[in-house]
């Protein structure tokens, strides 16, 4: 697929993605046991299609759900605390889920949907991110499944959006900083 | 790649391998492409949760812009959806209005879900509506309701697989498989998107 021409560079090509995604369904397929049933629960809109590809890749029996949030709006960003727009369709006591996730960078929103999905009593609780951006991070977090460690860029792509744009493309992209930063 | 995986002991056999559905994914992706050309203002919208695996691989095949909405619904009566029940639990968070929508379904029978979602989103004056099914089941249908872009026409078995599922087991599946008889028993199918 073309590049567009607001991308600086391609970050992770398609192949990476696909090879990587592979690997990490045989890590989750190794954390579990056939009994276990994970429970994926992928937080929209951005790892739909992260989980779309993890999933066909898993043979061990396993179920997933969805949860969408939104932030509150000004001046609550710091807590991390979100609104649910939707919530599991799963009762997930005693279930082993695992949180997937798109990207981790300040981890504020994902330690709080940690925080409240432990309050429902899971029998286990691990996060899946595809890309996690270190340099950024703000709350201690364990990400227990990581496809990459990325640096401090404006990615796009497989999931990803700059104004609900670049969502559909098949690799992860770094945004040109003129594309979303106006020029002095 | 499917023929060296070994399929659950509930599969009856493999309707659609991982090839045929990403070569008809493809083809319609083109078609789109070209009908919404130049148009601008295309939001996909995906029905919960069994469009997400056929959205994630269309959209990476369009070329025109676009953006990805989901919505989820549910039914008032446990089970499957008759007529007019629909319950929408999770709405759009675009604004309908004025854009282009196109419906992404995994499989249309009865066509009641889809007939509802094109007329609850068509009351919200957008430039247009139209419906992107992977399956269609035209022996079930009891509504007519107009599918513009269809996968693959099936015959009335029971599907799973590539987003569909039985009682939540075998959504992942790469492939659409038809289950075997005997594995139909107490269970429902979990989701109203599915028994549309």
């Amino acid at each position: 697929m073309r590049v567009p021409d607001d991308l600086e560079r391609v970050l992770i090509s398609g192949e990476q993605l696909q090879a990587r995604v592979a690997e990490l369904a045989a890590e989750l397929e190794a954390a579990y046991s056939e009994g276990d049933r994970p429970l994926l629960v992928c937080v929209l809109k951005g790892a739909f299609v992260f989980l779309a590809d993890l999933v066909r890749h898993i043979e061990m029996p396993h179920e997933v759900d969805f949860m969408e949030v939104a932030s509150y709006g000004s001046g609550t960003a710091s807590s991390g605390v979100v609104r649910i727009l939707l919530d599991l369709e799963r009762n997930i006591q005693g279930r082993h889920v695992v949180i997937v996730e798109d990207i981790v960078d300040s981890g504020r929103t994902l330690t709080y949907i940690v925080r409240n999905l432990r309050t429902r009593g899971p029998a286990s609780l691990r996060v899946c991110a595809l890309l996690t951006k270190p340099a950024r991070r703000e709350c201690e977090l364990d990400v227990d499944f990581v496809g990459f460690e990325i640096p401090d860029e404006f990615v796009v792509g497989y999931g990803l959006d700059y104004a609900q744009a670049y969502r559909n493309l098949p690799f992860i992209g770094v945004l040109k900083r003129e594309a979303y930063s106006p020029s002095p | 790649m499917t023929a060296d995986k070994v399929l659950p002991p509930e599969i009856e056999k493999v309707l659609l391998d991982e090839k045929t559905i990403e070569g008809r994914v493809t083809e319609l992706a083109a078609q789109i492409d070209e009908d919404y050309a130049g148009l601008g203002s295309l939001v996909l919208v995906g029905v919960l949760k069994g469009a997400f695996v056929f959205l994630a691989d269309l959209a990476r095949r369009l070329r025109v812009p676009h953006q990805i909405d989901f919505i989820a619904l549910s039914s008032y009566n446990r089970g499957s959806i008759s007529s007019g029940e629909v319950r929408l639990i999770m709405d759009t968070r675009v604004n309908l209005t004025g854009r282009h929508v196109l419906v992404v379904e995994d499989i249309v029978d009865t066509g009641h879900t889809l007939d509802y979602l094109l007329r609850s989103f068509g009351a919200r004056l957008p430039a247009s509506v139209r419906s992107c099914v992977l399956l269609s089941k035209p022996d079930l249908r009891e509504v007519d309701v107009a599918i513009d872009y269809v996968g693959f026409e099936i015959p009335d078995v029971w599907v799973v697989g590539y987003g569909l599922d039985y009682a939540e087991r075998f959504r992942t599946l790469p492939y659409v498989a038809a289950l075997k008889r005997d594995a139909l028993e107490d269970g429902q199918r979990s989701e109203p998107d599915a028994c549309a």
